[in-house]
């Protein structure tokens, strides 16, 4: 049985490592953006993408859904963009025949229905709009005219965002924000990168990738993921953690004191521990290690970390914040960090 | 590899690392506390070595055992926990939490497919775990104390201890012992002396005691102030004795006594010794009266010793007019004594049988007239008759008899002259008659209470003697006057013109040390010119004042009396009382005498 279980770790493992491989076929450097991503569909949760125009964010969640072999939507985000436009709608039917069995509606369903759904430029839409997507990331079901609709499974979604600060969008309502599992930046890609992405993008159009995963095996992974063992040291390391993002308790380190307004809540130190199971699961290990926790801490924090005006006036970002915390906040007991660089002096 | 087989490895694999950890954490924590427990011994160590306590020294080494013991307790509270162990493991082995996963993780590992996984993980990293890597460390930069603290220890348990600090001795603290004293042996003689009253008796008594106490003690040794300070209290009681005679409430008696002698001429000199409560010098001078030729000054002094007796005894001073009725008895056996030698005297001078040595014998008590000069006579004549022929007795007792008949050369009793003549006659009546000549000679005739002051001031000369002695022994380094610069204390206080020499005695004796006596040898042959008379050119010129001293007062306090009160209001203790209230103060005139004194003092 546990040799079994190890041969799934290792198929699920390589099967992380067959995706990474297929998206960078296409999507050049980007690897850990490409790994957050993976860890949120292992997770599964959501992902927002944050980055400038240009950076490959919605040619990423393509690709993804192309080696997915799961059913893509997008749903391009714009100010006048409806609810009904996301979710879908009822129309009348105009088959006679239909009619005379007495349906004059049938559903109309939006682009919210995919599997893999690219929710593109999703701060440019108005707040009601946005949270049109609030039932469907949450309970992985929508409401039309009243009827409830299931999604079908895995139901993952993809946001790509503009920096707020950029003329014409609007900033996510928090309550969205908390829905995403993990909020992934995109950064500007390097020298190396960018040539790369000059070679491929001016000659031909490059061949698709390949479809390496199928729909039963993310929901496999998906499944494995939350056997996934965290020692109860690990779980009060993420407990301690998310703590230390309150100002009001002792504990906090002094920059969140002064540029934090709320902290992370629960759903900040569930996602802390899902994503470092993702880590550990697609690393082909059964545990989480401090590591897993503090990989994950920004992506999973950042989004949830709601600054004060002091802390947005200094120009203080969240990122800064969260390696305040992993700062601050000691992995283990006392005594044994006390020993370690002792140890390390030692080793050295 | 089945999942059981893996659990059952990883536990005891565990087990043995989290000994190995734990084992090494307590040998750490013990030589800490060891270490520090010999760096805090060191203190007391370094205390007791410099207050001489050596016999401590060893036993600081205890407080270095208190110390690692203090260290295992610590440990022993300390002690890390499995998850504790594990996590260290996993840090060390970089097994990502594996260990700590297998460790914590409830559940059997057959129930759970995950962690069958992590403990076959964490079995692997154990089993391939490197000791050196793992383990912690054991010594800190801190142990380096526990062998220099222990090496200090034993330097200090080893190195000698530092000599005990001089301490300067207080002046009078250095303890002197006599075995004998001679001085005190004289105060101790006052138990036999003769005491005017039992009150007298017991106070001679008690200061006899205390002189032969302080001679036991100076035998055994004691502090030589505390010596001193005792002399000096035997001192003041024996002078507070010898102004006892009529003091206090028989001052009255005493002063009329002193006025009454003072009326005649003769008695004036004996009154002011009498005031100076100086009976010695009072009996001289009586001595001098008695043995005086004149027979007017002789009656004269023996009434006004009568009168003065009966005023001390109406004022109120049996014991002063006792006294001078002793006084006055001695005068008259002096008196007599005196005229019997003149008269033999003059009969053997008659007789041609005086020898020389007896006419200058008789020339001295003329003109002396002290009862010394009177026995010399005696004796001389003693061994003159000693000399006579038959012939030369038989015509002495035949002058003898024809004093008699005169009634004698003196006031004598003719009757005695008859028995002195008849008593010639035969050789056995010569040497009778040499016999109470002898007993003349070696008679004592002074007074009781002059006995009694002599033997007091022996008793006082005693004393001082005995302060002498202590004072002698009892010298201590840096008491004295410092290292003598070889003259000594030779040099004569007032400086002299002399022609010859130096005046100072430089002596060549080798100073020391404290009170050295000076055995100088140096010259002395100065000489001081002769003093001109007329080149005189000082003189007192004071206007003399012949009447009696000026009248004063002194007050004093006196011991209050049964139903007396302070003062007039009756509100506070005796002491507060002032002059002139009830029963408070005591007025009395200064002394006489002390008057006089004043007044001769200025006389020129």
């Amino acid at each position: 049985m546990s040799n079994d279980f190890e041969l799934r770790l290792q198929q699920a493992k390589g099967a992380v490592v067959r995706l990474r491989e297929a998206i960078a076929t296409v999507i050049v450097g980007q690897t850990d953006v490409v790994d957050q991503v993976m860890w949120g569909l292992a997770a599964g949760g959501h992902v927002l993408l944050e980055g400038a125009p240009g950076l490959g964010k919605t040619l990423l969640v393509r690709t993804l859904a192309q080696c997915l072999d799961l059913r893509f939507s997008r749903i391009q985000f714009t100010p006048d963009l409806m609810p009904s436009d996301v979710v879908g709608t009822n129309v009348l039917v105009m088959d006679a025949a239909q009619r005379a069995a007495g349906s004059m509606f049938q559903v109309q369903k939006g682009p919210i229905f995919g599997q893999v759904v690219l929710a593109d430029e999703i701060n440019r839409a108005t707040p009601k709009t946005q949270s049109a997507l609030l039932e469907a990331m949450a309970e992985h079901a929508v409401t039309i005219a009243g009827q409830r609709h299931v999604l079908e499974e895995p139901f993952f979604v993809l946001a790509t965002e503009n920096p707020i600060e950029m003329e014409g969008t609007y900033p996510l309502p928090e309550a969205q924000l908390d829905r995403f599992l993990l909020k992934v930046v995109v950064p500007n890609p390097s020298e190396d990168d960018l040539c790369e992405v000059l070679v491929r993008t001016t000659g031909r159009a490059p061949a698709a990738p390949p479809r390496v995963i199928d729909r039963e095996a993310v929901l496999a992974l998906r499944d494995m993921c939350r056997d996934v063992a965290v020692a109860e040291p690990v779980l009060r390391y993420a407990a301690r953690l998310v703590r230390a993002s309150d100002p009001t308790v002792s504990e906090a380190p002094e920059l969140v004191k002064r540029a934090v307004r709320y902290g992370a809540g629960v759903r900040g130190a569930q996602s802390l521990v899902l994503a470092g199971k993702a880590v550990a699961l697609c690393e082909g290990r059964a545990n989480v290690s401090f590591d897993d926790l503090r990989r994950v801490a920004k992506p999973a924090l950042r989004h949830r970390l709601i600054r004060s005006f002091e802390g947005e006036a200094d120009g203080t970002t969240t990122d800064s914040l969260v390696d305040a915390l992993l700062a601050a906040v000691p992995t283990r007991p006392a005594a044994v960090e006390a020993e370690r660089p002792r140890a390390e002096a030692r080793r050295a | 590899m089945s999942i059981v087989s893996g659990e059952a490895r990883f536990q005891p694999l565990f087990d043995r690392w989290a000994a190995s950890v734990r084992r090494r954490l307590l040998a750490r924590r013990v030589l800490t506390g060891l270490a520090v427990g010999l760096a805090l011994a060191v203190a007391p160590a370094i205390v007791a070595w410099r207050t001489r306590h050596g016999a401590l020294r060893p036993v600081c080494v205890s407080l270095g055992i208190l110390g690692a013991a203090a260290g295992a307790l610590v440990a022993r509270r300390k002690r890390w926990s499995d998850v504790d162990v594990a996590l260290w493991l996993d840090d060390r082995l970089e097994t990502e939490e594996a260990i700590t996963t297998a460790v914590a993780l409830p559940g059997a590992a057959e129930e759970d497919d995950f962690r069958a996984v992590v403990v076959t993980t964490a079995t692997s990293a154990l089993t391939k775990a490197d000791a050196t890597r793992v383990r912690p460390t054991v010594l800190r930069p801190l142990h380096a104390l526990a062998p220099i603290a222990a090496a200090a220890l034993v330097v200090l348990a080893r190195a000698p201890l530092p000599p005990a600090p001089v301490v300067a001795q207080a002046p009078g603290e250095a303890r002197v012992q006599l075995a004998q004293v001679e001085g005190l042996k004289r105060v101790a003689k006052l138990a036999e002396a003769r005491a005017r009253d039992p009150q007298q008796r017991e106070r001679l008594d008690q200061i006899a005691r205390d002189a032969e106490k302080l001679r036991a003690d100076l035998e055994k040794g004691m502090e030589k102030r505390e010596a001193l300070d005792r002399i000096a209290k035997l001192r003041d009681a024996i002078a507070a004795e010898r102004l006892t005679l009529g003091e206090g409430e028989k001052r009255a008696g005493l002063e009329a006594a002193i006025s009454k002698l003072q009326q005649s001429e003769t008695t004036k000199d004996a009154a002011k010794a009498l005031g100076d409560h100086d009976l010695e010098k009072m009996d001289a001078e009586m001595e001098r009266i008695a043995n005086a030729r004149e027979q007017r000054d002789r009656e004269e002094a023996k009434r006004t010793l009568e009168d003065a007796a009966a005023a001390a005894k109406a004022a109120g001073a049996p014991d002063v007019a006792k006294a001078l009725e002793d006084e006055k008895k001695s005068f008259e056996e002096r008196e007599r004594r005196a005229e019997a030698l003149r008269d033999l005297e003059k009969a053997m001078e008659d007789a041609g049988v005086a020898s020389n040595e007896q006419k200058s014998e008789a020339e001295t008590l003329d003109r002396k007239g002290t009862d010394e000069a009177a026995k010399k006579l005696a004796d001389a004549m003693g061994k003159a008759l000693e000399k006579l022929t038959p012939e030369q007795r038989k015509k002495l007792a035949e002058k003898l008899a024809k004093q008699a008949k005169k009634g004698g050369a003196t006031q004598s009793d003719p009757q005695d002259l008859k028995d002195m003549a008849k008593d010639l006659s035969t050789p056995e009546g010569q040497k009778k008659l040499e016999d109470e000549l002898k007993d003349m000679a070696d008679a004592d005739d002074e007074s009781a209470e002059a006995q009694g002051e002599g033997q007091l001031g022996d008793a006082e000369q005693g004393a001082d003697g005995a302060e002498g002695d202590i004072n002698g022994q009892g010298q201590q380094p840096g008491e004295g006057q410092g290292p003598g610069s070889g003259k000594g204390h030779g040099e004569m206080p007032i400086p002299l013109p002399g022609n010859g020499g130096s005046n100072d005695a430089s002596g060549d004796g080798n100073g020391s040390a404290g009170h050295h006596h000076d055995t100088g040898t140096g010259p002395h042959n100065g000489h001081t010119n002769q003093v001109d008379a007329d080149s005189l050119r000082s003189r007192a010129r004071g206007p003399i004042s012949h009447a009696p001293g000026m009248p004063g007062s002194t007050s004093g306090w006196t011991p209050g009396k049964n139903g007396g009160t302070a003062n007039v209001q009756g509100t506070g203790g005796l002491t507060a009382a002032a002059p002139g209230e009830i029963d408070g103060v005591d007025h009395s005139d200064v002394p006489k005498e002390y008057r006089e004194q004043v007044r001769q003092y200025f006389q020129p």
